[in-house]
């Protein structure tokens, strides 16, 4: 597995931990979505209780140059409030589902949050000089008794404090009726979609009151109702084309050109199901949770409950490579249906960084990882073919100590360090990852707790 | 049981009551495979209906999970088309019979399996059939006074005249495990060690037999499920079998103890993944010693015995 030698092998290490250290878990704390920025400067997190954390990498100390940049926070807001649904007696829940980020084109950032509901366009920028010297205001804002005044200054701007200050500049609402799951930006920044469990909507940026819906699955009739879109992604250089993932394991590609409702597909991608791994939960496992482009565009990623896919998107009837995340669960999946493990939605991500230069030769390396039971998450190195199981927990985590492989033992006797399947943890899930986009540092979101990881430098 | 001819470890036959191919065709295997699907089935509407969430459910967990639901009701069709008293009739109400044999695959469950194809002669006394607790209700049904009390609140473990020997073995030791009210207690001490385990949906399945027309009764809970709840309130793969049938006949929980609150706050998930399938493991005894899965029970029993004593005596 990585982490045992040879050149491009990452050897990753803990770098930090954001979070309540107690094991008892504040429902609002629960982290739900992480992602970096485009330079990965900035780390966004959401959670349960409709706040948004943004933590920025320090600039590196030259004279540290065996780490990179600690992330501290920048930023902290409430982006989403509960609301209530008077016509249906339910309550909206704050919950940030996606964090997408938008590229920077001047001093502030910006980023598209989402709740279940709807969508807003934040604007973080800094403060960091404020002006002095008014002639009719004194430095407290009082205003001066204009008769007192005998000479005149020209205000001038001093440094102050550091004030990062996020302001909404876009709300996106009343577009769906149905829970949002995802939210993606076009290549063009000028567009960008949100999906729900049976429709799409593409958005402007620029224009709140209204979007055009480009996917709707609801049948007529809804006890026709067997399939719903889980997630949804426009591809990274082809503006025109973006794809959906349904519960029953399809993924369906779709151009924009061809019609105003997107509800033929272009392509559609099904892997035929295997026979010998029938069982009554077939169709809940194959559900997709989540679908990645690579940054190149040519293959996309999706994420079911046991296994992650590669899919070549010149070939729709099987995916290219297969990696299973914990297939030791195969056997259990009775209680898991029991007791609702078997939905979580597990996310998955590419590598950043899809080459790196060496000593004058360019070494690609693609890796995908995703996360597991048991605070685990799992890499999968599509060259070398090996795999690697680590764990996002305080104990025997120290800086630059680079993190020991773990095992799960499936049946059999138990080797010495592995942890056999019954003694797993599911409350301890870890949903969401993300992987710096330049650099070899990944950020891991376990229950409440945000882990920073980056590979050990020599 | 795997039905392939391989010889069977003892790894593998622990796996294989779930995930894999549990084909309905073999022999007592196939009642394990019946057993999981009604395990399976039951679940999957207690999931739908004893949620009671303040937000809206998740509409791809309740797609999924109805699903599931039509998928074995189809199966149930299918080998119900096998013998000619299980087609289904859209009109539950009317002959008895026809009512009462719809009924039967809601809640075949545990104690008896009425429903296995080949095993079924028309003449099978109604005794040995549990009853829908709507039935109960209807004056005109009163061929079998036995069965009426003693229908939902106490599953009795009918005295059925199985077919053939190995299978009528088989069943006999499913009944032994099978829900008495004692045994099944041990059950749920062995396998819910959880005390704190409230069950609110308890009182939602075993209700009494005093209950409404069945229709008023679905339509009250239809009304009170919340917003969005339009798939399942049409039920219309449940129009076959009478939404009452399911719903507020005796199902039997303590076999698969488990609590929608707690799996949503995920307090005992580390004892729910070892449940479920102990369950199955414990209910098809198939591999070789019938005398094992009688002993946790005895054991446990004893155990109970022990602490009453504590609680008692000293």
């Amino acid at each position: 597995f990585l982490g045992a030698g040879g050149g491009n092998d990452i050897q990753w290490c803990f770098s930090q931990v954001k979070g309540a250290v107690d094991d008892d878990v504040a429902e609002a704390d629960i982290i739900s979505t992480v992602e970096f920025n485009h330079s990965g400067e900035l780390l966004a997190t959401g959670d349960k209780g409709g706040r948004v954390v943004i933590f920025q990498q320090e600039q590196e100390n030259k004279t540290q140059s065996h780490s990179r940049g600690e992330y501290n926070v920048y930023s902290t807001f409430q982006s989403h409030e509960p609301e209530f649904d008077y016509l249906k007696s339910l309550e909206i829940e704050e919950k940030i589902n996606k964090i997408r980020w938008l590229p920077q084109k001047n001093a502030a950032q910006f980023l598209l949050s989402t709740n279940d509901k709807t969508i807003k366009l934040w604007k973080i920028s800094e403060r960091d000089k404020r002006p002095e010297g008014y002639n009719l205001k004194e430095e407290d804002g009082r205003y001066r008794d204009p008769t007192t005044v005998t000479t005149l200054r020209v205000p001038v701007f001093r440094p102050m404090d550091l004030m990062v200050e996020a302001s909404p500049r876009r709300i996106f609402a009343n577009a769906h009726t149905y829970h949002i799951n995802s939210i993606s930006i076009n290549s063009d920044y000028e567009t960008y979609l949100s999906a729900d469990d049976l429709r799409i909507n593409l958005w402007h940026l620029e224009i709140t009151d209204r979007s055009f819906n480009i996917v709707d699955i609801k049948p007529a009739n809804m006890e026709e109702l067997t399939e719903v879109i889980t997630a949804a992604e426009f591809h990274p250089n082809s503006c025109s084309t973006f794809v959906y993932s349904s519960s029953k394991g399809t993924i369906r590609l779709c151009d924009m050109r061809a019609s105003a409702l997107c509800d033929r597909h272009s392509k559609l991608f099904e892997e035929p199901e295997d026979p010998s791994n029938r069982s009554f939960f077939s169709e809940i496992i194959s559900s997709i949770s989540d679908v990645k482009f690579s940054h190149s565009g040519r293959y996309m990623m999706t994420r079911d409950y046991l296994s992650v896919k590669i899919w070549d998107l010149n070939m729709e009837n099987r995916p290219v490579e297969t990696y299973q995340v914990h297939e030791y669960l195969r056997s259990k999946l009775c209680s898991l249906y029991e007791n609702d493990c078997i939905f979580d939605k597990f996310e998955c991500c590419w590598n950043g960084l899809d080459r790196q230069v060496e000593f004058f030769s360019v070494l690609h390396f693609s890796i995908v990882m995703t996360g597991s039971y048991n605070n685990f998450f799992r890499m999968f190195d599509r060259n070398t073919k090996r795999d690697i199981t680590l764990e996002a927990s305080r104990e025997n985590n120290k800086p630059r100590t680079v993190l020991k492989p773990r095992k799960v033992c499936a049946s059999g006797k138990r080797k010495k360090d592995e942890i056999s399947v019954d003694s797993l943890d599911f409350n301890k899930k870890i949903l969401h990852t993300a992987w710096h986009p330049k650099e070899n540092i990944i950020a891991v979101a376990t229950t409440n707790n945000l882990y920073i990881f980056q590979d050990k430098m020599n | 049981m795997l039905g392939k001819g391989g010889k069977r470890k003892f790894d593998e036959h622990e796996d294989g009551l779930e995930g894999k191919v549990v084909s309905p065709t073999d022999g007592p295997s196939k009642v394990s495979y019946t057993l999981q699907r009604q395990t399976i089935f039951n679940i999957s509407l207690m999931k739908l209906y004893n949620h009671r969430p303040l937000t809206e459910p998740s509409l791809q967990k309740t797609v999924l999970i109805n699903n599931m639901l039509r998928r074995i009701q189809e199966e149930l069709k299918q080998e119900g088309s096998l013998r000619p008293m299980f087609v289904t009739a859209s009109q539950p109400a009317d002959p008895l019979s026809d009512n009462f044999r719809e009924a039967q695959p809601a809640f075949s469950h545990l104690a008896s399996q009425p429903l296995l194809p080949t095993d079924f002669v028309s003449t099978m006394p109604l005794e040995s059939c549990l009853t829908p607790a709507s039935l109960l209700e209807d004056d005109t049904f009163c061929t079998s006074p036995a069965v009426q009390h003693d229908g939902p609140t106490k599953p009795p473990p009918p005295a059925l005249q199985p077919v053939k020997d190995s299978f009528s073995s088989a069943l006999d030791e499913i009944e032994e495990l099978c829900p008495a009210p004692t045994s099944a207690e041990a059950v749920a001490a062995e396998t819910a060690a959880d005390d704190s385990k409230a069950h609110p949906s308890e009182s939602n399945i075993h209700k009494p037999e005093g209950l409404p027309e069945s229709r008023t009764a679905e339509s009250k809970l239809m009304d009170s499920l919340p917003g969005n709840f339009e798939i399942t309130a049409s039920t219309g793969f449940l129009t076959d079998l009478t939404l009452d049938d399911i719903l507020f006949a005796d199902i039997d929980t303590s076999m698969y103890d488990f609590d929608p609150c707690t799996s949503a706050t995920g307090a005992a998930s580390k004892m729910a993944p070892v449940s479920a399938d102990e369950l199955l493991k414990t209910l098809a005894p198939y591999s070789s010693q019938p005398v094992t899965p009688n002993q946790p029970f005895k054991m446990d029993l004893t155990e109970l015995d022990h602490i009453m004593e504590v609680l008692v005596g000293s």
